[in-house]
């Protein structure tokens, strides 16, 4: 087996200490470059693509995004390995393909082991296997509980729209226009995937193409037979199918 | 319901002394006023038995008078109201019961007989009522000491069980991690600031486990603690986590329950400081305000932070202690703005006394 080039790492972790841990254990592996490292999760997306990072060592607890919300937001995909003293998203981890998850404090051995799963997983040929878009987006939550925000990029940034903002979403071919406060956004993603993570209560699939926050209704209109139109707070009208007439009637 | 008719031996064993007093009766009374023993019988121990169960009354009479100060008087005037009553209706009881036996069995001077007995019925039934009324006050003396015991235990179990989880609570495993981790790291580049992270963490730990175990100790303590915390803490976050006190001379020697405010100051870094970009600056601080000691631990927080499932839990140990310190007029208010969270705690302010510095 020959080692054409060294792997290029990216470090991400909030805390310095323990990305300099990574950097001096690292340096003892002449098979992985450390090209960069980031603080934050903004950079962390920011930053894998301008690298063209083949490994991402990912905390999951940092400011503003998650790790796994990082790991969404990453495209290519490059092989991910969590580090993090929480053992209680080691299930998630997995169900997004990370290659490995190293508990706090970890030694030299395990970091080798992981760096030996890496390669294996590299070697296989495959490029790294992309999670389904499901699966991501479920492991944008705790396990039990709704999606609290929606994550967009937008080439290097990335925009966070909390989902008290939300007005409504519509399905545009393979992506999802998200309507909020008179924006909107576009996200690569089957408005199906989505609508599953959203809390029920408060969000109605209301036609095949629309997803509504349901406090945003100003109204409902019959607009034709068996054909109604929901009117918003702002006087934007969105189709209402019987479908979706009738899972709005259960709710209100 | 009276508590003799719950059980059937105690009953059984009541009715049966009824029993025999009313046949000792009988023979008095035959020594009395010879009459044959069948009739004397037939009087006294259908009347025993009757007023067995009328004295039963006393336990509502005694239960709805009881004997707390002040209301002596009222209690004793109920009583003695109830004495008379029970008596009277006894003796009414008697004189019907014995017209009736000697319509049956008419023996000379009967009826002179009857009202003799019946005032003798009226005089000795009060009396008897009182004596049962004073066995009923013991009875209930004997149960409410046992409640207060009763009580007294589970209040203390409950306290062992809140210092148990505050300190479960307080030994955060994600916090020993994390710095072990730092301890890790420092191995490398810095092993002299890596000893002086053992020693902090060590310090730490010892002190947790030493005031865990107190039932008060001065706020200075606790600070104290907090600032030990904080100054691993700073290893951690470096610049990011950035630290104001305000703690007045007089309110650092008020008794407070251990492990209440560093749980919050946790809290803030973890919730407030971690996760902003260019960290925060926890704010501490301790004043007294007439006869209350009010502290607050404010830090700003992430505007587009999602709800922080962990946080109340934090919070909730903190209530409970706050709880079992056993202050009713102390209480803990959060409070989220949209840039930041403050929790203020008010409770009673009192300095060290004998029983607080003995431990």
């Amino acid at each position: 087996m020959s080692a054409p080039r060294p792997l290029r790492a990216l470090i991400v972790d909030d805390e310095a200490p323990a990305r300099s841990l990574l950097r001096e254990y690292l340096g003892a592996h002449p098979d992985v470059e450390v090209v960069g490292e980031c603080a934050n999760g903004f950079d962390a997306v920011k930053a894998a693509g301008e690298l063209r990072a083949d490994l991402v060592f990912l905390d999951v607890q940092m400011p503003k995004l998650d790790g796994f919300e990082v790991l969404e937001l990453l495209d290519p995909q490059p092989a991910v390995v969590f580090c993090t003293a929480y053992d209680e998203f080691a299930l998630r981890a997995f169900e997004v393909n990370a290659v490995d998850y190293l508990l706090k404090p970890f030694g030299r051995e395990r970091l080798a082991e992981a760096l030996a799963r890496v390669h294996e997983r590299l070697a296989a040929g495959a490029p790294v296997p992309a999670p389904s878009a499901a699966a991501l987006a479920a492991s944008a939550r705790p396990p039990g509980r709704h999606l609290e925000r929606l994550l967009v990029r937008d080439g290097a940034n990335v925009h966070v729209v909390p989902l008290e903002r939300l007005d409504y979403l519509e399905a545009q071919d393979d992506y999802v226009a998200i309507h909020a406060e008179g924006r909107s956004w576009l996200k690569h993603e089957p408005l199906a995937v989505i609508a599953a993570g959203l809390d029920p209560d408060r969000f109605v699939r209301i036609h095949r193409s629309y997803v509504v926050a349901v406090d945003r209704i100003a109204r409902l209109e019959l607009y034709a037979k068996d054909s109604r139109v929901a009117i918003l707070a702002d006087g934007r009208q969105l189709p209402v199918s019987r479908a979706g007439y009738a899972r709005l009637r259960e709710l209100m | 319901m009276h508590p003799l008719f719950s059980r059937g031996a105690p009953l059984a064993l009541y009715v049966l002394a009824w029993l025999v007093a009313g046949a000792i009766a009988a023979e008095i009374l035959r020594l009395v006023v010879p009459q044959p023993a069948t009739l004397a019988l037939a009087y006294a121990v259908p009347l025993g038995l009757v007023y067995g169960f009328i004295v039963l009354s006393a336990w509502w009479v005694c239960r709805a008078n009881p004997l707390a100060n002040g209301r002596l008087g009222r209690a004793a005037s109920s009583q003695l109201a109830a004495a008379l009553q029970a008596a009277a209706s006894w003796a009414a009881i008697g004189l019907a019961w014995g017209a009736a036996l000697l319509r049956l069995h008419p023996i000379e001077g009967g009826r002179a007989l009857l009202l003799r007995e019946g005032l003798l019925l009226l005089l000795s039934g009060a009396p008897i009522y009182l004596l049962s009324a004073v066995v009923h006050y013991l009875v209930l003396a004997f149960a409410a000491s046992r409640e207060v015991e009763r009580r007294l235990l589970e209040s203390e179990v409950g306290a062992r069980e809140a210092e148990l989880r505050a300190l479960r609570a307080q030994l955060n495993p994600h916090f020993l991690f994390n710095s072990l981790n730092s301890i890790n790291a420092l191995v490398g580049s810095d092993p002299e600031a890596a000893r002086r992270m053992c020693e902090r963490l060590g310090d730490f730990l010892r002190r947790t486990l030493a005031l865990g175990a107190r039932d008060d100790v001065a706020l200075a303590e606790e600070l104290e603690l907090v600032e030990r915390y904080l100054a691993i803490e700073q290893v951690r976050f470096g610049d990011r986590l950035r630290v104001e006190r305000d703690v007045a001379a007089d309110a650092a020697a008020c008794r407070v329950p251990p492990l209440l405010l560093q749980p919050l100051v946790e809290n803030a870094v973890k919730h407030g400081v971690a996760g902003r970009l260019d960290g925060g600056t926890v704010s501490l601080s301790a004043h007294r305000r007439g006869g209350s000691l009010v502290l607050a631990v404010e830090n700003p927080v992430d505007p587009d932070a999602p709800g922080r499932p962990g946080a109340g839990l934090g919070l909730e140990n903190v209530r409970r202690r706050l709880d079992a310190f056993g202050a009713r007029a102390a209480r803990l208010e959060a409070e989220r703005g949209p840039e930041h969270f403050r929790v203020t705690l008010t409770l009673p302010a009192f300095e060290s006394e004998a029983a607080g510095a003995a431990s």
